[in-house]
């Protein structure tokens, strides 16, 4: 298995920037309560392990419960998926829209967020001798990957599947095309039911094929330190925050030899400082006030800290679908 | 199913040994050295006993894991009764040694002759070749490789240092792993120039040994392979046209070489970077050395299949053994003696 780290730095301000989030993040959350006044049901157990969920704290109202194992953190209450899809399908048009914050940032989101996850992908692929695969990418529309990924040239073809559809399993077939490689970019974080979304994807794969995952993970510096006060935890875009133990768990549960676990994030540091420049009052260590406030090549050294130990909120994972074919020895 | 016989249960053999007795295609292992005491813990009815006749007629295949002086004649034995070697590196002693078993291996027909240059298939190395060339960095301009170790205090009792059993210092011992490859990187290489040293070790042996090497393409190559590189160090820096990728440390049994990582770099100009000669890179970690596994792997599978192994094989070998045969004859064996403590 192998980690990656990364020297690349951009200021938070150029892909998602704190300012540009609050308006976003109230859309997100009166639209979310919108879709739970209709039947909803509760989560009571782990996806990762079935154990029973902890209770453990609320963003506006909104419960998020705990898996004791992992530490995962998953919204408590859920409407039913076609209320879910039909929420994911509203914010992400939203966060496209002139109210949104995408917009203005598109080419230095594309530079610094999409661009560095094509070459991920280009050289994985390249390690594992995979030439022109076709590539599946479950996501929900609108994506700005799948263009990039298209105009690539690394893949024969790329074939886009809305993730809740996959997930409901609805789109399930049978004669569906196999495909070499698939690609859940920030999806088990959003989909009502992420393991039954995975179950699908990789079912979806040939042996052998790869799985490209990237998430925020709540094991992660600045999930860690802030905990539900970080505002970029909210429901639907963060309705599930796995900790990095707890993804690959349920990657190699679905079957996948993990290949890669990293958190290769940039923005830890920066993201804890935007937020207690926000509120000067967030109740933080005095240790961690600390670090926050030290010279910028303290910072420096702590990110890369951050990545080399998987202790980012950036996590990025590989998994490859395994089975020894005869007389193969690993 | 094969039957094998491993020569040798020093540092080498134990591992081969502990690949082998897991492997699917393996039924049987008898191992022969008279050195170990029969009644070691765990090698219940795996020793051959002393006296007893080596077990040729019941052999598929042959494990060399020896000092350099007997290598060659194991090899050539073990190619002429069963056809089917592995031979730890270096394949014997000097270019004589590795003719007499490549000789041999030219009058067996469809023999398997695989020898132990693990290297390059350690994760590192196997990512960064699949990034040079077309995989994005472009053709090579240089390479540079620094392979040291540190000795210890036993360094001068060991049959390494002793030029009658091992026939050169640490440029065949370690440095040999560093040309396999710069081989493979680049293919045929030729010797510039070199200088070796014994600069502290006082064995008669080169313990430093500095090698300019070009390729066919006229690509420069350094090596510096050492005994006095307190630090352990393994290290191999590939300058490309459009980037640079350093290898170092190596997933080894006590971790003394580092963290196995690859530093991968892409050339930057002030046109697409803040500041010049400060490009982007990414670190690959690795966790997880196979290359054990997949070198035996391979050798059991093309001896089961009858075909020849990719790789360690004859013509690797020769292609180190000429280059170490022609550092050798231009420092005329003259290893300069500097101190003795």
């Amino acid at each position: 298995m192998r980690t990656i780290q990364t020297s690349a730095s951009f200021p938070l301000s150029s892909v998602k920037p704190l300012d540009g989030l609050l308006r976003y993040r109230s859309y997100c959350l009166e639209r979310t309560r919108q879709a739970l006044r209709g039947p909803t049901r509760r989560r009571q157990r782990s996806p990762i392990d079935g154990a029973p969920l902890e209770p453990f704290g609320d963003v506006e109202g909104l419960r998020y419960l705990r898996c004791p194992n992992s530490g995962s953190l998953f919204l408590e209450e859920l409407p039913a998926s076609a209320s879910w899809a039909k929420l994911l399908q509203d914010v992400s048009r939203h966060r496209f829209s002139s109210e949104g914050f995408y917009p203005g940032l598109a080419q230095s989101r594309t530079d610094h967020v999409y661009t560095p996850k094509l070459e991920w992908i280009r050289d994985t692929l390249r390690l594992q001798g995979m030439h022109q695969p076709i590539i599946l990418e479950a996501a929900t529309p609108p994506s700005t990957f799948t263009h990039l990924l298209k105009d690539s040239g690394m893949c024969s073809e790329v074939l886009v599947v809305d993730e809740m559809t996959v997930a409901a399993g609805s789109g399930h077939d049978a004669d569906a095309p196999r495909v070499h490689a698939a690609i859940l970019l920030e999806s088990l974080d959003r989909v009502d039911d992420p393991v039954a979304l995975l179950q699908a994807v990789v079912s979806r794969m040939e042996e052998g094929g790869l799985l490209f995952v990237t998430a925020l993970v709540c094991s992660g510096f600045d999930l860690a330190v802030l905990g539900l006060n970080n505002l970029y935890l909210c429901p639907p875009d963060r309705t599930n925050c796995f900790s990095l133990q707890g993804l690959s768990r349920v990657l190699t549960q679905a079957g996948l030899t993990l290949l890669e676990v990293s958190t290769p994030g940039v923005l830890d540091v920066e993201v804890v400082r935007a937020h207690l420049q926000h509120n000067p009052s967030l109740p933080v260590s005095r240790f961690e006030r600390q670090l926050i406030e030290a010279d910028a090549p303290t910072h420096v050294t702590l990110q890369a800290f951050l990545q080399q130990q998987g202790l980012s909120s950036f996590a990025r994972l590989v998994g490859k679908k395994v089975s020894l074919g005869k007389g193969e020895h690993v | 199913m094969m039957r094998c016989l491993l020569f040798g249960f020093g540092y080498m053999g134990k591992i081969r040994y502990q690949v082998l007795r897991q492997h699917p295609l393996v039924r049987g292992i008898t191992i022969v050295d008279h050195g170990v005491d029969p009644s070691t813990v765990g090698l219940d009815g795996l020793l051959l006993p002393a006296g007893a006749p080596i077990p040729w007629d019941e052999t598929d295949a042959v494990f060399v894991c020896t000092p350099n002086n007997v290598t060659p004649d194991l090899c050539v034995e073990g190619l002429r009764r069963c056809r089917r070697v592995f031979c730890e590196k270096p394949p014997g002693r000097n270019w004589e040694d590795f003719c007499r078993i490549a000789d041999m291996a030219a009058a067996v027909p469809d023999h398997t002759l695989v020898f132990g240059f693990n290297h390059r298939l350690h994760p590192s190395v196997q990512a960064a070749k699949s990034l040079i060339g077309e995989g994005g960095l472009g053709e090579v301009l240089y390479l540079k490789g620094t392979y040291g170790k540190s000795g210890g205090i036993r360094y001068r009792e060991s049959w390494r240092t002793n030029p009658d059993i091992a026939g050169g210092g640490i440029l065949l011992d370690q440095g040999i792993h560093m040309l396999d490859l710069f081989h493979l990187f680049l293919g045929p290489l030729t010797v510039v120039d070199a200088v070796l040293v014994d600069s502290f070790w006082g064995t008669g042996l080169e313990d430093n040994a500095f090698i300019l090497l070009r390729s066919e393409q006229g690509v420069p190559v350094f090596l510096h392979s050492s005994a006095t590189f307190w630090k352990h160090t393994f290290r191999i820096e590939v300058g490309c046209r459009n980037g640079y990728l350093v290898a170092s440390g190596l997933l080894s049994q006590t971790g003394s070489y580092g963290r196995e990582q690859l530093v991968i770099g892409k050339r930057q100009f002030e046109d697409e970077a803040l500041a010049l000669g400060n490009p982007r890179e990414e670190i690959i970690h690795f966790d997880r050395d196979e290359s054990w596994d997949k070198e035996v792997n391979e050798f059991l599978l093309a001896a089961h299949e009858g075909r020849p192994a990719t790789h360690g094989t004859l013509e690797d070998a020769r292609r180190v053994m000429q280059v170490i045969r022609d550092v050798y004859a231009l420092a005329d064996r003259h290893v300069v003696k500097r101190a003795v403590p």
